[in-house]
């Protein structure tokens, strides 16, 4: 076997000049997940008639299809519907897919750590007269987000290694410059090495903060 | 003060737990409710406040009346404030400490500036003996001196009535005598109504201006601490009693 380290070694600072994309791509669909998913948890949690047997169709179709799947339906497939996705750009586009797959996943999340914010909590509230809005946002919102913080950061650690599909409509990001490159090259070895180790690096880097939040959010549990 | 007329419950359309109670509390009474378990105790202290929401009935506290057969949201909110509710299990908001906890109904619903809340709630805090616990948070503090915290908490929105359901069931038997001392001089003061659902019968002796016994879902017994625990006339209540006391 011939790793050719020297190359591996090189396409390293190159492929993470592109991080920016990833990056950008996690951020902006990270905000817009986490809204609809507060959305979709809230409505769910108050069982809101209609709209939360809505949820659960699309959240199922959103969780039970690949984001790959979506984004080929969506990008070129409705692109043939809507004039305002054919002339979407590609970063919006995967943005799109981003945020609505994981609001999916992130709806379930919310609506999970709301349940689990128990009913003596509530009672108190209510009995001091508090109105539903007052209470859930001064008492179920607080308590839920501490029981919500491990799985929404896993969910979004998952967000960034969904960014990897964006090379799949064309955009240049570590996965699609990588693409290129070993194309030019045929080193595939280390071309794709270089884009583990690199997404490896940043999902290790977003652990240590996920660590970091929990312990300052638990410190008042303990 | 307060006020019930037919308050009767029903739970899934077939657990007639409330069968029709007629009660009215004066101002600065002092009621303890004693009674078997699955009588209704709770279920009338809670439905007192709408956390248990009545089937048929007029419920008045203060000047808010509200009749099950038609309330709206509105309504229930302020029939709530109008009372406070101690629990059982304490239910001090686990997010906030000591003081906050008192200071939380002062600021969202009383609308209080932060500084006149924090007033008060050191000054409740105080009442119960709990102002060196005031920045420690719930998990920090024992089932009895959550259950102060709490009764500051229910005492800070000064209600009209306060509603204590069975504030030491849930507490080691060591921790009940600080609860039991702290709401007995409230009683003492004479200035605060209030409604304890209770197991101690010699607290609710020496507490209570008057005494109510329920069972099948009616108040089977109501009058001085006097009459109804020493001189019990009713065969129901005489045989809890002794059964209670052994």
């Amino acid at each position: 076997m011939n790793f050719d380290w020297g190359y591996f070694l090189e396409m390293i600072p190159m492929l993470a000049a592109k991080l920016p994309v990833n990056l950008s791509l996690t951020l902006i669909s990270a905000f817009f997940s986490l809204m609809i998913g507060l959305i979709f948890g809230l409505i769910s949690y108050y069982k809101v008639p209609f709209f939360t047997q809505l949820i659960k169709i699309w959240s199922s179709f959103m969780r039970g299809t690949p984001a790959a799947a979506q984004m080929f339906f969506f990008y070129y497939g409705l692109a043939k519907l809507s004039k305002l996705i054919l002339n979407m750009s590609p970063v919006v586009a995967v943005s799109v897919i981003m945020s609505l797959n994981m609001g999916a996943f992130v709806g379930e999340t919310i609506r999970g750590a709301l349940l689990a914010v128990d009913d003596g909590q509530r009672e108190a509230a209510m009995s001091l007269g508090m109105t539903g809005t007052q209470m859930t946002i001064r008492v179920v919102i607080p308590q839920a987000l501490r029981v919500a913080l491990p799985p929404l950061f896993n969910d979004m650690i998952n967000l960034f290694k969904m960014t990897s599909l964006a090379f799949l409509i064309g955009l240049r990001d570590v996965m699609g410059a990588s693409k290129i490159e070993s194309a030019r090259t045929f080193k595939f070895f280390e071309a794709y090495a270089a884009v583990i180790i690199i997404y490896w690096v940043i999902t290790i880097l977003l652990t240590q903060i996920q660590k970091y939040l929990e312990k300052r959010c638990n410190a008042i549990y303990q | 003060m307060v006020d019930i007329k037919n308050l009767t419950k029903t739970f899934d359309k077939q657990t007639e737990v409330l069968k029709g109670i007629d009660l009215h509390v004066d101002k600065n009474e002092v009621v303890a409710i004693l009674g078997p378990s699955g009588t209704g105790k709770s279920t009338l202290l809670r439905c007192i406040n709408y956390l248990c929401v009545p089937t048929t009935g007029i419920i008045r506290v203060g000047d808010v009346e509200v009749d099950a057969a038609h309330h709206t949201k509105q309504d229930v909110v302020r029939l709530r404030r109008q009372s406070a509710m101690v629990f059982q299990s304490y239910n001090l908001f686990k997010n906030r400490t000591a003081k906050e906890n008192v200071m939380e109904a002062l600021v969202t619903v009383q609308k209080k500036s932060k500084k006149e809340a924090e007033e008060i709630a050191l000054h409740m805090l105080n009442k119960v003996g709990m102002l060196d616990r005031q920045d420690f948070y719930p998990v920090k503090m024992s089932g009895g001196q959550q259950q102060r915290v709490g009764i500051a908490r229910a005492l800070a929105v000064n209600p009209n009535v306060l509603l204590f359901d069975e504030p030491t069931s849930a507490l080691d038997p060591e921790l009940v005598n600080e609860v039991l001392t702290t709401i007995r001089s409230l009683a003492e003061e004479g200035d605060t109504t209030m409604i304890l659902v209770t197991h101690e019968i010699r607290f609710a002796r020496n507490v209570a201006s008057r005494v109510l016994f329920m069972d099948g879902g009616y108040i089977a017994a109501d009058g001085t601490p006097e009459e109804v625990i020493d001189h019990p006339d009713n065969p129901r209540l005489q045989q809890f009693l002794n059964f209670v006391s052994k």
